[in-house]
């Protein structure tokens, strides 16, 4: 099956984490040739440490989040420290289309390998940068992850239940991937541009400005009313009920929303409450919102008799808002995603066989491409040393012995 | 801002709400002419708020359409009506994209199937965005942001142990599949250009868009049979800290991964010697010693300013952040200093400050973005002089002023 890019473009993966890595398998599933490279001490942290386990259980290869979004790259290690591991970085970027990196500002350049030295080695090269909080300003050294970045964006100020003042950190490190999918927004975007003037350029993103569109309504809402935007939890400003409520057993709880008068009716009447229907309190929205608390209270007593499954059943054809709260597991079963086919498996090397989320947009003449595994560290030394650079069996067996290649991790040693 | 990498790219916009504006705003800021088609009452998102509190109830947007809808071109087409097709179907004729958020079936129930459509324009792409996806049982289901994140497993893992769940805050999820759309509208672009394919149609459902961005939380179950359970102000207890702390004056985020940063952390709380400490000192001691760590992290973010502890902790590299406020947000002297907020006059709402183009290509100086259309506002320049539609079949497109105002 033909793929969108079909090997004919080639990146060199410098990059960390979740955010960059993200842009890199992007890429991948679209059949571009990947190459991550990773430094032997200095290794992708998303693999986790060598303290998890002992040594003859490769800890820094059974890391799921490292092995999700790695897939289908070509792993290669260089050291980064040496004049020589950076010059086989040049040499990579020299055959390259796309160089991508979220190192700190500064980062780069100590390296040698800023967009001056890079882009007058190929002009033709796309390089993207995917800071925390961008080149230049008072803030450019700052650092940031996914959930930092998530907070200075003022997502974790409105992530709060409405009757209390702690905020809480998302559970996915938003920042991570709303910066990979910005960033290759950005990277395709200069493919098409090149693809007429023939000239490479360089994209910088910084993370946090990439997730600040996503709160674009309270930064707008403040501008025209003046007030802070409040955290509302659960709820919801114009309708209820609009909440989290438990269900018998243990720890299971869905999600309920009537956002109209109709709704509500019909929720009142699948659930078999239909005397809450006609409570003074609960009439219309207005009241209903005013009575929150009480209708919350008695949608909560009336449910925690009730089992998940069964809830949903009488919802299902309601035409209201339910959900379960799925854990892990629970969305791993997802009866919709199972139906599509959305899960693949994937073997890879030291952890066997699992499902991972396949490709989200789905082409009708060029699938992307999901179900490649992701590389051990330095997996493919040989043959991307070999075939890209035209290197012989004898040169990387002496770089491997100089240590500027290696399939080993190093211990970060603690600075005394 | 506008950049002109897309310039040459030709977009029909069908969508409506947030996903699918916010996939051709990123293709309009770059340079693509997006045709926006709204029914002459006027597409939904033109009433998501927010609003002025003591404003015109009249006008025809909220503040959020105004953002997601900047450097579109707006007309006004009736698909139920023939005169209102033909149109559409002489756009899709010079486009390179069509983009669509209808409920699963609608396009072919208004006579305009996307394996038609293909057939007759072998140029043209169509992104199609649902709830659920083209296909499986539940397509046509319903869908809003607390079921999105409930069901995508966003929601499970956030809050404390003892009580529900938290739901993010916002439409995060929505804008998520908005940038699946956008690559996707480009990915197909270069489908063409690269591989020489013809066009085709893409299906991006937004379940699956938020479950494939939850951190992979689904592997990591099959990998450790563990599931991540709610953990209060810690993001999960593992072999790191990522934690919101109350501080003297309010609250500060710390995500403290690495053992350098870990050792930088214990030196800044004037503890270098806890770095050794038997029970934190490797990822995994730290991980089974979560609670008693939280505890002395706590105590000391308890003592300090959010903003002392950033400077503190930034100065040793360790990424800590006071957590702003929406206002904090848009005064942050970062933002200001790097030019991100962009100022548009917005024809209803007046001046605001919107956020702006993320990325920063080099090769382009930007150019100030056009707020988003009014109702119909392109209708004479675009069906008019473009397709030569004349002005009573315009005017069957359009309501009048009086009746296109919402109530």
């Amino acid at each position: 099956m033909t793929t969108i890019l079909d090997g004919r473009v080639r990146a060199i993966d410098l990059s960390m984490g979740w955010a960059g890595p993200l842009l890199g398998a992007m890429l991948a599933e679209m059949g571009a040739e990947v190459i991550k490279v990773e430094d032997t001490r200095f290794f992708d942290w998303w693999r986790g440490s060598l303290s998890m386990a002992p040594p003859e259980m490769q800890p820094i290869e059974r890391a799921p989040t490292f092995n999700t979004v790695n897939r289908g790259k070509l792993g290669v290690t260089l050291d980064l420290n040496s004049p020589r591991g950076i010059d086989l970085v040049k040499r990579l970027v020299a055959s390259a289309d796309i160089l991508l990196e979220n190192y700190s500002p500064g980062v780069m350049k100590r390296f040698g390998l800023d967009w001056d030295v890079l882009s007058s080695i190929n002009p033709r090269l796309i390089m993207i940068s995917m800071p925390s909080f961008g080149y230049g300003g008072p803030e450019t050294n700052s650092r940031g992850y996914g959930n930092t970045v998530e907070a200075m964006a003022g997502v974790t100020t409105l992530t709060r239940y409405h009757d209390a003042e702690q905020p809480y950190t998302l559970s996915n490190a938003l920042g991570d991937p709303v910066s990979g999918l910005t960033g290759t927004f950005g990277v395709l975007a200069a493919l098409h541009e090149r693809n007429r003037t023939g000239k490479g350029q360089w994209i910088e993103l910084a993370q946090v400005e990439g997730v600040i569109p996503l709160m674009a309504g309270p930064i707008i809402e403040h501008q025209l009313n003046g007030e802070p935007p409040r955290a509302i939890g659960n709820r919801n400003r114009d309708c209820a009920p609009h909440g989290i409520y438990k269900c018998a057993g243990e720890n299971t709880w869905i999600a309920l929303a009537a956002a109209t008068q109709e709704q509500w009716r019909a929720m009142t009447s699948a659930l078999g409450i239909e005397h809450l229907a006609s409570d003074p309190r609960f009439l219309d929205p207005a009241r209903r919102k005013a009575n929150e608390d009480a209708l919350d209270a008695e949608i909560s007593r009336m449910l925690s008799a009730m089992t998940q499954e069964d809830a949903l059943d009488r919802l299902r054809n309601a035409g209201v808002h339910a959900a379960p709260v799925n854990s892990a597991a629970a969305v791993l079963g997802d009866p919709q995603l199972a139906g599509r086919g959305f899960f693949v498996p994937v073997e890879r090397a030291v952890v066997g066989t699992h499902l991972y989320p396949g490709p989200v947009a789905r082409f009708s003449n060029t699938p992307l491409r999901g179900d490649l595994p992701a590389p051990l560290l330095g997996e493919h030394n040989g043959d991307v040393f070999r075939r890209v650079l035209g290197m012989t069996d004898a040169e990387i067996a002496e770089l491997e012995a100089a240590g500027i290649i290696g399939t080993a991790p190093r211990q970060y040693s603690k600075a005394s | 801002m506008r950049y002109s990498a897309l310039d040459d790219i030709r977009v029909v916009d069908l969508t409506h709400f947030i996903a699918g504006p916010y996939a051709t705003k990123l293709l309009a800021d770059y340079g693509a002419e997006v045709i926006k088609v709204e029914p002459p009452w006027g597409e939904g998102g033109r009433r998501l708020g927010p609003m002025r509190i003591d404003g015109d109830a009249a006008l025809d947007r909220g503040g959020l359409f105004a953002f997601l809808n900047t450097n579109k071109v707006g007309i006004t087409l009736d698909l139920k009506d023939s005169t209102g097709r033909a149109a559409l179907l002489k756009l899709l004729g010079e486009a390179d994209l069509m983009i669509e958020n209808f409920a699963p079936g609608t396009l072919e129930r208004l006579g305009l199937a996307p394996a038609d459509l293909l057939g007759s324009f072998p140029r043209l792409s169509i992104i199609s965005i649902s709830n659920f996806g083209q296909d499986g049982s539940e397509r046509d289901a319903i869908l809003n942001d607390l079921t999105l994140f409930a069901r995508g497993g966003w929601t499970y893992p956030v809050g404390e142990a003892h009580r529900e769940p938290l739901t993010p805050p916002g439409s995060l999820a929505q804008y998520i599949g908005g940038l699946y759309a956008a690559n996707a509208a480009l990915q197909a672009i270069l489908a063409r250009e690269i591989a020489g394919r013809p066009g085709q149609h893409v299906d991006i459902s937004l379940l699956e868009a938020a479950v494939a961005t939850m951190i992979y939380e689904s592997v990591t179950f099959q990998y450790t049979g563990i599931v991540r359970e709610r953990a209060g102000r810690r993001f999960a207890v593992g072999p790191f800290m990522i934690v919101t702390l109350k501080c003297r004056d309010g609250y500060a985020g710390l995500q403290c991964v690495t053992d350098k940063q870990f050792d930088a952390l214990c030196e800044m709380m004037g503890r270098a010697e806890m770095a050794r400490d038997p029970r934190f000192a490797t990822a995994l001691q730290r991980m089974v010693n979560n609670d008693a760590l939280l505890e002395i992290i706590e105590r000391f973010f308890l003592e300090h300013d959010r903003h002392w502890l950033y400077r503190e902790g930034q100065a040793r590299a360790i990424p800590l952040v006071p957590i702003p406020t929406i206002p904090e947000v848009l005064e942050w002297e970062q933002t200001r200093a790097r030019q991100y907020f962009e100022t548009i006059n917005d024809p209803a709402l007046g001046p605001i400050r919107i956020p702006g183009a993320p990325l920063r290509f080099s090769s382009h100086r930007p150019r100030p973005s056009r707020p988003a259309p009014r109702l119909g506002e392109h209708n004479r320049e675009i069906l008019g002089e473009r397709l030569g539609m004349r002005a009573h079949e315009i005017a069957r497109m359009q309501m009048t002023e009086a009746s296109a105002r919402l109530s």
